[in-house]
């Protein structure tokens, strides 16, 4: 696993997410990009029931990758992170009493996988309780494990087929630049994939743009 | 045709001995054989068990005696004389059908061309490298006086040099670990780590660099069993990239008197990838050309350069 970079990017005006997807799928396509099958992660929030005093519950998320098909991924708010067997979803269930599921909360960006040399593009239409509500592009370049050093060189890949309007180094490197990527485990684009969501979930429905 | 008894081996017992290793082999199939089938079908259940039971004695025992018989037989067979001047490729010239497979004469004349090539190729280096020091021609005299000295004798440089030479190599570059290996015999296998950028492996032969082959950072390279892998390419295109580009520059850094010298050029220019993702190619001032970061390093300014960005 090497660095990864995850992004939201804006509907085209006049647009659907599925017309911009496609857009963007076209522009990959013309940079030379193969495409590689099709990939989902999934998120699910829970929040803590034995809620102590004033402080408000805290959260947790499970979440899964179909690049790692065989664990469930676990984030606490603020907290540790784990990476568990995948029937880790029973053991939830089990907990009921202690995590309440948030219903309607669930969130999944799901679509097509992309090569290009050593990188890997991922598009993805995020949805929410079954209406597509944006879009997600995650860019890893797989030679590289140290993100300050290759961070230029990805922006540089993301410029060409996204525009200029391309983000900044994600914040979950920023605090650790010259240190290693986590290359055990992919704890560290979930986390980027957590603050999409969170981020989509707050933004306005968009008119008429159920799934498809 | 050489005489048979030179060979030093009693062929008849050897034939015998083959026979016996057959013998040996069937009788192990048979135990485990009547293993596979496990007990007959008998009235008793006692009745079945013994009979089991001495089947599977007597094939042991068959087994022990046809073991011993071998064991019996490779004393008789002797060694191998050890004392043919070309070791065992002198066992060569026993073949009796010379005239079809003349191959002991083509070793023979193989190996006098291999020998009188290294000798002129030393003659000739030293004498080019005269001329690029005096232009003038009128050394020529005195060198014919130096070249018996000339010999082909830096390919077997003692082990302790070599290791003296890598390991002030390595103190050169404190960005770069070398670690050395000796996988097979004396010939040794460099593993490099630069920074956190790429790993090299550098397959020696003496002083002189005989292959190497870059991977990336977290690449493995160690193959299961934990010997150093030095064959696998790297999974990524970038690094397959250098690799080639180190293999032309094994080509290029040639200086066969001074083979450490080479090694250290070398060493220097694989360092210059440090900043392999970080350096925009010096023609185009891109980081990428076809997904490709600048995968060319200049021989002799170590400028980097997108491969098809170079001259
Ligand atoms: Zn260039």
């Amino acid at each position: 696993m090497g660095v990864t970079c995850v992004c939201q990017v804006p509907v085209v005006e006049g647009k659907s997410v599925q017309q911009t997807v496609e857009q963007l799928h076209k522009r990959l396509e013309q940079l030379g990009a193969v495409k590689q099958g099709s990939f989902f992660v999934d998120c699910e929030t829970y929040h803590a029931t034995t809620n102590t005093g004033a402080q408000p519950s805290k959260l947790l998320y499970v979440m899964h990758n179909s690049e790692t098909p065989l664990s469930c991924l676990v984030l606490f708010d603020g907290g540790p992170t784990l990476a568990a067997d995948a029937n880790f979803d029973v053991l939830m269930v089990k907990l009921k009493s202690h995590f309440q599921n948030a219903k309607g909360h669930k969130v999944e960006s799901r679509g097509a996988r992309y090569r290009y040399a050593d990188f890997l593009i991922k598009v993805g239409t995020v949805t929410m309780s079954s209406s597509a509500r944006g879009i997600s592009v995650e860019v890893e370049y797989s030679a590289c494990v140290v993100p300050g050093d290759c961070w230029n060189l990805m922006k540089e890949f993301m410029q060409s087929f996204l525009g200029p309007s391309v983000p900044d180094l994600p914040s979950v490197f920023s605090s650790k630049a010259e240190g290693l990527f986590a290359p055990a485990d992919c704890m560290d684009t979930m986390n980027q994939y957590l603050e999409l969501f969170s981020k989509i979930r707050k933004q306005q429905v968009l008119p008429g743009s159920g799934v498809r | 045709m050489a005489d048979v008894m030179n060979v030093g081996v009693n062929l008849e017992a050897f034939s015998q001995a083959i026979n016996a290793i057959q013998a040996l082999r069937s009788s192990v199939t048979r135990v485990f054989d009547s293993l596979k089938d496990g007990m007959k079908n008998k009235e008793t259940l006692e009745g079945r068990e013994k009979v089991f039971i001495t089947d599977f004695q007597d094939n042991l025992q068959a087994v022990n005696r046809d073991l011993t018989e071998l064991e019996r037989l490779s004393n008789l067979v002797g060694r191998p004389s050890e004392s043919h001047p070309l070791h065992n490729s002198g066992l060569l010239s026993l073949d009796p059908v010379q005239d079809k497979t003349p191959l002991y004469s083509q070793l023979l004349q193989a190996y006098k061309w291999s020998n009188k090539l290294q000798y002129h190729a030393g003659l000739a280096s030293s004498l080019l490298n005269q001329q690029s020091l005096k232009r003038s021609a009128n050394q020529i005299g005195a060198s014919a006086k130096r070249r018996p000295k000339v010999q082909p004798s830096t390919l077997v440089l003692p082990i302790q040099y070599v290791d003296d030479v890598i390991s002030r190599i390595g103190r050169m570059f404190p960005d770069m670990s070398i670690e050395l290996f000796r996988p097979n015999g004396t010939s040794a296998v460099l593993l490099v780590t630069l920074g956190k950028v790429l790993k090299a492996i550098v397959v020696m032969r003496s002083l002189f660099i005989d292959r190497t082959i870059v991977r990336g950072y977290h690449e493995n390279v160690y193959s299961e069993d934990g010997k150093l892998d030095i064959w696998s390419k790297s999974n990524y295109q970038v690094f397959q990239k250098v690799t080639d580009h180190a293999t032309t520059a094994l080509l290029h850094y040639q200086l066969p008197q001074m083979p450490d010298v080479v090694v250290r050029s070398f060493m220097t220019w694989l360092r210059s990838y440090t900043k392999l993702f970080q350096t925009p190619c010096q023609r185009c001032g891109k980081f990428l050309q076809d997904g490709l970061p600048p995968t060319w390093r200049d021989f002799r300014t170590l400028e980097a350069f997108h491969d098809t960005c170079r001259q």
